[in-house]
């Protein structure tokens, strides 16, 4: 069963036209990777997964639940999906650990103990338990990316959006968001990552898709996408890039 | 203390003569801020004025006219304050840590400053009499005069340099006590001139040297032991959750004891209570918990917007019946709950919380209409009840507490996103905004009648509280609403994006940055209705700088005191600064400990 179904989603921007009609299928536990170049509405569509988007055409259903105006459940939606921004948008006034807490306590009414155990482990597994009482300004920018998505993690999401997660990073610091990301991968997370980073899609992904103009222009397994690509437009994306 | 010499060479080459233009500056400066104390100096030190006028009329400017008899409401209230600070120090406690050397240093460069300024003192002070508008030059402050006050102070800075030597460090928290220890010492032993007047009613010259009254130290004294009883208790208890909670609810509630205390007599009239006030504020209370507690009933909750229309028709309807004013406030109150309750009350721990949110929200509202409505026995000349430095000082606080939390509501409903709402919020900030403070003051003396119901009646006092808290409320609104907008957009996208709902997204996300972005800005805002509270004087209330101003100045009996309005100016600008500055100097340290600007 496919956990993630969209069928011909369209979205405008006043005028502007962001989505020109994409549909695709995620299947649980697989990690799919898309890129293309700026504007092209690949932000814009993992956005409207968890509806910090509204898409005005056609339908998305996440989880079995289709996404309507109906708050209940977008909020059900949401804390079933977790999601990794571009900017880490951290909460600054409260420390890394409470970051962490503050939606498993507040959103899944969890005990404070539990979930800051909880927050422990996931510290552990992003490997920076040691900052667990910083504040997110007094941490580099590959630490906040990772205590980022230990706070996405903490919520026991079905599904990982990565929105560009190492866009912002310096290169050494990309590595070890990556290395977090790998290991989630491997762990059988359904994973959407919008990035630029190729090493990381012929790695991990089982997918590839390239956005161009508001479509998807192609979508294959990695080997197929970088070795034989069919588009034209891939070919002119790839040679660019890489 | 070790003060390095080269080192402080260096620093004052680096700050005050780094280029000609900044040597320049400072000798200007230097000048001109010599030359203002020397002026002053010499106003405050001539022979005509009488500083006894300000010293004889303490009690005026404290309280005005409050009767004599029930000082001891006033002096409970005082000792509450003094608790509660004493409890939350101990409570609050900070691990900061200070030295005996690092104190010393403090009092020694204090010392050295009034050494300094004891030097360059005037010697002769300029006096014109009143008789003949000559003015002559009077000797006030001889050299030999200043010997014996210099030696004091020498003796003190060598005290201070040999203490430095003692290696003691103690916390920073418990220095509030001793602090506050050094002036009741000075009660008990200072003596001050006194007027005392012969078997004619004239007064003896010279002003005889006299013990301070019991009146006033025992009361202090006993306050101050209260503090540091408190302080210690306080830090007994630090680790009890429970026990700050309660503080905290207490500090909410106190401003309204207080108010209520100073201003009724019989603090509570049992039988209009009995009659009125338990049965329908009880009803409101199972009311409000029973919702809480059973919202996430199947049967309650498929009713529960019939519930909230019926409650919007009998409140809309209240307003214009003839029922008591609690029903009207406990029913607004109620649906303004109502709404948010299905929102909270998701969990044990929500509704535990809203419950006690109710409750208290519920009881202040009672209060409040018990204390501003029913009559007292406490009988004044004059349309308000208390004047001077009481006034101001209610004014300011008492607007503070209840504008901030209305500035809030007003910047969070004009933001947002229903339009019935915003409407409102836009229109109440910027109806009160385009009017002038002072035009509100006399709405309130003259017009706010007009607009209550029948059978009520506000004191002045209650009255001017009104408009004061809508006034600096829509000012707060603003400045509030400009911390929201510093926000990031990410913010709100990272709090959707783990599934928090409005309410939690507002208080757990957005208020708290917005707050702490504007924290200097609400501390100017509370420093101006601080000063602004003495436009009362326009609608006849006494603040404290109008008993300066207007009735010392015209005092002749008992004693004659006409003419000596200008010491008195000199006293209040001194105390509204003291106030001032230790705000601003409050604010600055809690910025700090928020760590503003560095997270």
């Amino acid at each position: 069963m496919s956990i993630i179904e969209a069928k011909d989603v369209k979205k405008w921007f006043g005028d502007f036209q962001a989505l020109k009609g994409i549909s695709m299928e995620i299947q649980e536990g697989e990690v799919l990777v898309v890129c293309g170049p700026s504007g092209s509405g690949k932000s814009t569509f993992i956005r409207c997964i968890n509806r910090l988007e509204q898409h005005q055409e056609g339908s998305i259903i996440v989880d079995g639940i289709e996404l309507t105006n109906d708050i209940k459940n977008i909020e059900a939606i949401r804390s079933e999906v977790g999601m990794v921004f571009q900017s880490f948008n951290l909460f600054p006034h409260l420390t890394v650990l409470q970051n962490i807490t503050l939606a498993p306590t507040w959103v899944r009414k969890k005990s404070k103990a539990d979930s800051e155990q909880k927050a422990m482990e996931l510290l552990e597994r992003v490997g920076i338990p040691e900052q667990a009482n910083k504040f997110p300004g007094q941490l580099s920018g590959g630490q906040q990316q990772r205590v980022a998505i230990a706070r996405a993690l903490a919520m026991e999401p079905k599904i990982m959006l990565f929105d560009e997660p190492t866009s912002a990073l310096d290169p050494e610091m990309i590595k070890e968001v990556l290395d977090v990301m790998k290991e989630l991968a491997k762990s059988g997370m359904t994973m959407i990552v919008v990035t630029h980073e190729m090493g990381f899609a012929k790695e991990v992904a089982d997918r590839v898709m390239l956005f161009d103009d508001g479509l998807m222009v192609e979508e294959n397994t990695p080997n197929e996408f970088f070795d034989n690509p069919k588009n034209d437009r891939t070919k002119l994306f790839l040679s660019q890039i890489l | 203390m070790n003060i390095d010499i080269k080192k402080q060479t260096r620093v004052i080459k680096e700050n005050l003569f780094s280029s000609p233009v900044s040597t320049l500056l400072t000798f200007i400066t230097s000048y001109i801020m010599i030359s203002f104390f020397r002026g002053m100096f010499g106003f405050a030190t001539a022979p005509d004025k009488d500083w006894l006028s300000v010293l004889n009329n303490m009690q005026l400017y404290m309280v005005q006219a409050y009767p004599e008899s029930d000082f001891i409401r006033i002096w409970i209230c005082v000792g509450l304050g003094f608790i509660f600070s004493g409890l939350s120090v101990g409570l609050w406690e900070t691990e900061e840590k200070t030295s005996l050397s690092k104190l010393c240093l403090t009092f020694s460069k204090i010392v050295s400053g009034i050494i300094f300024l004891t030097i360059i003192a005037p010697t002769t002070s300029v006096v014109v009499s009143t008789a003949t508008g000559i003015r002559e030059q009077v000797d006030v402050f001889s050299y030999a005069e200043r010997v014996p006050l210099l030696s004091i102070l020498l003796g003190l800075l060598v005290v201070f340099f040999l203490t430095s030597k003692i290696n003691l460090s103690f916390n920073k928290s418990l220095l509030v006590s001793i602090y506050l220890f050094v002036p009741i010492i000075l009660l008990w032993i200072m003596k001050i001139p006194t007027i005392q007047l012969d078997a004619e009613n004239q007064r003896v010259f010279p002003d005889p040297l006299m013990p301070i009254a019991n009146s006033t130290k025992i009361p202090w004294t006993l306050i101050w032991i209260s503090f540091v009883v408190s302080y210690l208790v306080g830090v007994y208890f630090k680790n009890k959750k429970q026990f700050k909670n309660a503080v905290s609810i207490s500090w909410v509630l106190l401003p309204l004891l207080i108010f209520s205390w100073i201003f009724k007599k019989p603090l509570i009239d049992l039988n209009e209570l009995i009659r009125n006030d338990i049965p329908v504020f009880i009803g409101f209370l199972l009311i409000g918990v029973l919702t809480i507690y059973f919202i996430n009933n199947k049967i309650v909750e498929k009713f529960y917007s019939y519930y909230l229309g019926l409650l919007v028709v009998v409140t809309l309807a209240s307003l214009f019946l003839k029922v008591i004013l609690l029903v009207k406030a406990g029913l607004l109150l109620l649906l303004l709950f109502s709404v948010i309750i299905p929102a909270v009350s998701t969990s044990a721990k929500g509704k535990r919380s809203l419950a006690i949110v109710w409750v208290v929200s519920l009881t202040t509202t009672a209060f409040l209409l018990e204390g501003g409505t029913s009559t007292t026995q406490i009988v004044v000349p004059g349309s308000s009840i208390f004047g001077g430095f009481s006034l101001t000082w209610l004014l300011a606080i008492f607007g503070t507490y209840v504008s901030f939390p209305l500035g809030v509501l007003l910047a969070l409903g004009r933001n947002s996103s229903l339009p019935i709402i915003k409407g409102v919020c836009t229109g109440i900030i910027e109806l009160v905004r385009s009017v002038p403070y002072i035009t509100w003051l006399f709405f309130a003396s003259v017009t706010m009648a007009v607009f209550l119901p029948d059978g009520v009646e506000f004191n002045l006092i209650v009255r001017v509280l009104i408009v004061t808290a809508f006034f600096s409320g829509a000012y707060f609104a603003e400045n509030i609403r400009g911390g929201l907008q510093s926000i990031p957009k990410g913010q709100f996208e990272a709090a959707d994006a783990i599934g928090m709902n409005t309410v939690q997204k507002t208080s757990l996300i957005v208020l708290p940055q917005a707050l702490r972005a504007i924290v200097p800005t609400l501390v100017s805002s509370i420093i101006t209705s601080f000063k602004d509270s003495s436009l009362v004087t326009i609608i006849g209330l006494f603040d404290f700088l109008t008993i300066g101003r207007m009735v010392i100045g015209n005092q002749s009996i008992p004693i004659n005191f006409i003419g000596h309005d200008r010491e008195n100016l000199l006293f209040i600008a001194f105390v509204y600064w003291i106030f001032t500055f230790t705000l601003s100097r409050r604010s600055m340290k809690f910025e700090k400990r928020l760590g503003l600007g560095e997270r």
